[in-house]
């Protein structure tokens, strides 16, 4: 978070966190693509060549003053590949919020999981816990038909029961949802801790 | 001023007062060096001021991948053996050159300017600003105004409003 008083600003900084494939960059590229050009800026992506995110995806979005003030959103993705732990660790550097991106096939449980605790001990690192971090899950490919139902989904992985969406960022489905979600639990936070 | 917990990157709150200063320690530094735009941000990737020509830079763009290019080079540092971060990358363009440099934990200095500049002068002045920067970064007394204060009641409703238009809710 970066507050400027003299201008009026605040700067919040929003990372989509996963597993490998998950749809991370897919809900920023659908963001981009449905929002107005006057209220985001471009979207970078540091790709390899074969079009897998190498160290992140950024994305600001900035809506109209309110009560006078600017507020910005920072969105990043983190590469969900095992192997750029160093990568991930840097993105989330003064994160205000998660969106965690499972991947709903039922062959990918264990890869949310390991991914889940991977943010979880990168958090404690930094000298933060997943409880006190505002945090929303969010089920992709739910339309798929090897998916897990909701049930064994939120049992699994939802385990501080924060709140969470199917999604299929693909067609858009759930990803402005998830994005309003973990904003307004964002600003909640800043209000009742900061 | 909340200068935050460095890497670990908490919040930075900035008052009025230290952002006038700041802006002048950037000011002296854009006239002495005539770089064409000066950015400065934290190393979280948020701008916070620049100067010089910005029209054509995507300036929140640039601050974030400023900060992630630093960070990334400061593991490589760790990986080499080194006890501190690098004091500064530079890059060297065919028309345009760009000297990034931290400034202690939490901030980073951008200078882009004409292949044409001397680096000796950039890197003299630029270590002068960064002297004063965090001189006065560091006199700052610590949480004179709270994140709470910013984001009252009353800004989540708004907020909400501009939300579900942005998002066509």
């Amino acid at each position: 978070m970066f507050i400027n008083w003299a201008q009026q600003e605040i700067t919040l900084k929003i990372v989509y966190y996963g597993p490998g494939l998950s749809g991370k960059t897919t809900n920023l590229r659908y963001i981009y693509s449905h929002i107005d050009a006057s209220k985001r800026g471009e979207l970078i992506t540091l790709n390899t060549k074969e079009d897998r995110t190498l160290f992140f995806d950024f994305l600001q979005l900035e809506v109209g003053k309110i009560l006078g003030k600017k507020p910005r959103f920072n969105l990043y993705t983190v590469p969900g590949q095992v192997y750029y732990a160093h990568s991930r660790r840097i993105i989330l550097s003064g994160v205000d919020g998660i969106v965690f991106v499972a991947d709903s096939q039922r062959e990918r449980m264990e890869d949310n999981l390991n991914t889940l605790l991977d943010l979880e001990q990168n958090l404690i690192t930094m000298g933060r816990t997943l409880q006190d971090m505002p945090l929303v899950l969010q089920f992709n490919k739910s339309d798929l038909p090897n998916s897990a139902n909701f049930e064994l989904l939120q049992q699994r992985l939802n385990f501080y029961r924060v709140p969470h969406f199917n999604s299929v960022a693909t067609t858009g489905i759930g990803v402005f949802e998830t994005l309003k979600m973990i904003i307004n639990q964002v600003v909640n936070h800043i209000q009742s801790h900061a | 001023m909340n200068l935050g917990h460095g890497g670990n990157g908490q919040s930075i709150v900035l008052t009025g007062e230290m952002y006038k200063e700041i802006s002048e320690i950037l000011s002296e530094l854009a006239s002495k060096t005539r770089a064409r735009t000066i950015i400065f941000s934290d190393m979280n990737g948020h701008a916070i001021t620049q100067r010089g020509v910005t029209g054509e830079i995507d300036i929140s763009a640039m601050s974030a991948l400023a900060a992630g290019g630093f960070s990334a080079t400061a593991e490589i540092a760790k990986i080499i053996g080194e006890k501190k971060q690098f004091k500064y990358i530079f890059h060297e363009g065919e028309n345009s050159n760009v000297y990034f440099s931290n400034v202690g934990d939490n901030f980073l200095l951008v200078l882009i300017f004409s292949s044409e500049t001397a680096l000796g002068m950039i890197r003299i002045y630029t270590k002068r600003a960064i002297d004063a920067l965090t001189e006065l970064l560091s006199s700052a007394n610590e949480e004179e105004k709270k994140a709470s204060q910013f984001v009252n009641f009353d800004f989540n409703k708004y907020l909400n409003e501009e939300l579900d238009k942005a998002f066509n809710f």
